[in-house]
């Protein structure tokens, strides 16, 4: 996915002389320092991959934390709409040839409405229920969504970024879509920032996240809140899934792999904190596109699940997490 | 024995009390023994076998045997591990490891499996009760070791890689086809050893939930801390769940190998090993002995029936999403409670319909 990275060839992989233990894990950070001292100029353009890939790992975790921190639910179902998303803005482009940047206000409406639907439907009954309960119905919804597209649009991938071009920023080529993607990922943080901070609702989602007892005592509405916030990770699913098609290729089962990398963010940053999505996001992204660059094959994602068994050892609220949450 | 672990005991009972459980699970086992057969009986020219098929069976039994060695942590104890792909994966790797390039027979290489898998339990319970990980955290901890596993696994040339291991002819390593060899030439000797595998740990759970071992567990399920005061050694207890069911859930990885022949990390350590390891304990009943079986017998036949019976690919998804989105909603127990449910609002409906008895 990052293009950058070299693509291996599976059958090569037997018949390749083997790497030694070395070569396969000191090795690349010894590159890596080498090129830090002579300043090579593949690191400038490493840092902003990074950036942009951060940009919408930040976005997809978006999403999931708010459910995470003001549900306590870990909600298996954001990949599946992720999904939505990028096929909601795929039909818009190819009936109406209208950009993913056209289509992602409506992705996110029509997130929004579905994603409250469900949690009344499913999430809302089980809400006091161990948690076995809700990892069980989330899957279960993720295998309907992902099941219903893929008989909708076929499990083969589509691919819309082409029609994207690419410029330049100090020698540094940037494609036009993570560009924009990274943009959509700002706007709608802080959007997403200002609502939490400067509105009622958004009040009240806060004082639920830090005590759903005493929210309940002072009046507040905890099942509108529930579905409220369910409905908005939805909806931010949604807009991130619209801002995938605009960077690489998709098919029904995309969102798994950033579902994975999103738990890994919101764990990472601490559960219900949004400065803590970004910084995540970004380190991430960063571990990917470096990591996918110096060591051989997948080896970076290895790199990623020991950063993450790390915090969850270390620190289990997370970069920015509170204690009071456990 | 202090009062609050008696209540707990009286709570927990269910089905695996005394001598009526097993006669129970004892009748149970055996008309899975008769199985095969009862399948096969047509009735006007009609038999089941024709949507059941013996390899459907294996699979369902293999799987509840997964289930039921989860069930012994996750569902005694309540530590709810999303990881057990890290079992299920090591058993299978080191049976086909050891046979393939060692020529070391597997069933050698399935308790050898089961014993580095018993190790990695240990490991990652050393690390996460030490540090307090839990709930939602020590599920995400379990799977994130689950999915460090395949991608190490991936990423090592010294273990195949993404290629796996194929397994050798039995011929190679043992006389011929049979027991010794793990190898079989019919569906049928898979589902006895299959079905072996289950009844040993059906009855190690029985016995596990019965005695103060299963009381301890199921106290620290209720509240570990409480557990804690009252004079629990919650660590050993929890360290000890962990390990029986890393032991058993790498056997049931090793079967899984020797039946399909050939792995790769994509499919023993898969994200959805982690979920069929799990659901059947879930759907069936947690922490019962008999909730993964029957969780097992409900769940997988059906994923394969439908996958069979219906044309559309997926639409069989959707029905199995639809049941996991229902089940826990409507029977947040599992469905071994069922009966009892139904009991009860037949005795409502027939209270109210009489004169006030109550």
């Amino acid at each position: 996915m990052i293009e950058l990275a070299v693509a291996v060839d599976p059958t090569t992989f037997t018949t390749a002389p083997a790497m030694t233990l070395w070569e396969r894990t000191i090795g690349p950070l010894v590159d890596l320092g080498s090129d830090v001292r002579s300043g090579n100029t593949v690191l400038f353009t490493l840092l902003v991959q990074g950036i942009l890939l951060g940009g919408i790992y930040g976005l997809v975790a978006l999403g999931l934390t708010m459910i995470f921190g003001v549900m306590d639910v870990i909600n298996f179902a954001h990949g599946a709409f992720l999904a939505i998303g990028m096929y909601f803005s795929y039909v818009v482009f190819t009936s109406f040839g209208l950009s993913p940047l056209v289509s992602l206000p409506l992705a996110f409406v029509a997130l929004f409405v579905l994603g409250m639907a469900i949690e009344r439907a499913t999430i809302e009954p089980i809400i006091d229920a161990p948690a076995q309960s809700q990892i069980i119905i989330t899957l279960g919804l993720w295998f309907i969504i992902e099941a219903l597209i893929e008989i909708a649009f076929s499990p083969n991938p589509q691919s819309i970024h082409g029609s994207y071009g690419s410029f330049s920023i100090a020698g540094i080529s940037i494609a036009e879509g993570r560009f924009y993607s990274l943009v959509v990922a700002v706007i709608a943080m802080v959007a997403t920032w200002g609502f939490l901070y400067y509105t009622d609702m958004g009040r009240m989602i806060r004082g639920t996240a830090d005590n759903r007892v005493g929210a309940r005592y002072v009046g507040i509405d905890v099942r509108k809140i529930n579905y409220t916030t369910f409905g908005i990770g939805a909806a931010l699913a949604g807009v991130a899934g619209a801002a995938i098609t605009m960077v690489r290729p998709f098919d029904p089962y995309t969102g798994e792999i950033y579902l994975i990398n999103a738990f890994i963010v919101v764990v990472l940053g601490g559960l219900g904190s949004l400065p803590g999505a970004i910084v995540a996001g970004l380190i991430i992204g960063m571990v990917e596109v470096f990591g996918s660059y110096y060591y051989p094959r997948t080896m970076y994602q290895m790199l990623i699940f020991l950063i993450f068994i790390a915090t969850l050892l270390l620190k289990p609220s997370g970069l920015f997490g509170s204690d009071h949450h456990e | 024995m202090s009062s609050p672990l008696a209540t707990l005991t009286a709570r927990y009972h269910g089905l695996s009390d005394g001598r009526r459980g097993f006669v129970r699970g004892a009748t149970g086992m055996g008309l899975l023994a008769a199985l095969p057969v009862i399948i096969s009986i047509s009735v006007l020219g009609v038999s089941i076998d024709q949507w059941i098929s013996m390899r459907m069976l294996v699979l369902t039994v293999i799987f509840a045997f997964a289930a039921q060695a989860w069930n012994v942590m996750s569902g005694y104890t309540g530590l709810f591990s999303f990881g057990h792909a890290v079992f299920f994966g090591t058993g299978a790797y080191a049976t086909q490891l050891l046979l393939n390039d060692f020529g070391i027979n597997p069933w050698i290489g399935m308790i050898v499996g089961a014993i580095i898998a018993m190790g990695i339990g240990l490991l990652i319970g050393w690390l996460t009760f030490r540090f307090e990980v839990e709930g939602h955290y020590f599920a995400l901890t379990t799977f994130a070791f689950a999915e460090l596993a395949r991608h190490t696994v991936n990423n090592s040339p010294e273990l195949n890689g993404p290629n796996g291991y194929f397994l050798p002819l039995p011929n190679e390593y043992a006389s011929d086809y049979g027991l010794l060899a793990f190898q079989f030439r019919s569906d049928t000797e898979y589902y006895y050893v299959a079905l072996a595998f289950l009844a040993l740990m059906t009855l190690l759970a029985w016995q596990i939930k019965r005695s103060w071992i299963g009381l301890y567990m199921f106290a620290i399920r209720e509240d570990e801390q409480a557990a804690r005061s009252i004079g629990v050694p919650t660590y050993r207890y929890k360290m000890l769940g962990i390990a029986i069911s890393g032991f058993f859930t790498a056997w049931a990885g090793a079967f899984w190998s020797m039946y399909f022949s050939s792995i790769r990390p994509g499919t023993v350590f898969d994200l959805f090993i982690n979920v069929e390891v799990l659901l059947p304990a879930v759907i069936g009943g947690l922490g019962t002995v008999a909730g993964p079986i029957v969780g097992s017998f409900l769940i997988t036949p059906l994923s394969e029936v439908l996958r069979q019976t219906i044309g559309v690919p997926g639409v069989d998804l959707i029905i199995y999403g639809i049941l996991l989105v229902l089940i826990p909603i409507y029977t947040p127990r599992g469905i071994i409670f069922w009966p009892e449910k139904i009991r009860g609002v037949i005795r409502r409906r027939r209270t109210r319909g009489g004169d006030t008895d109550e």
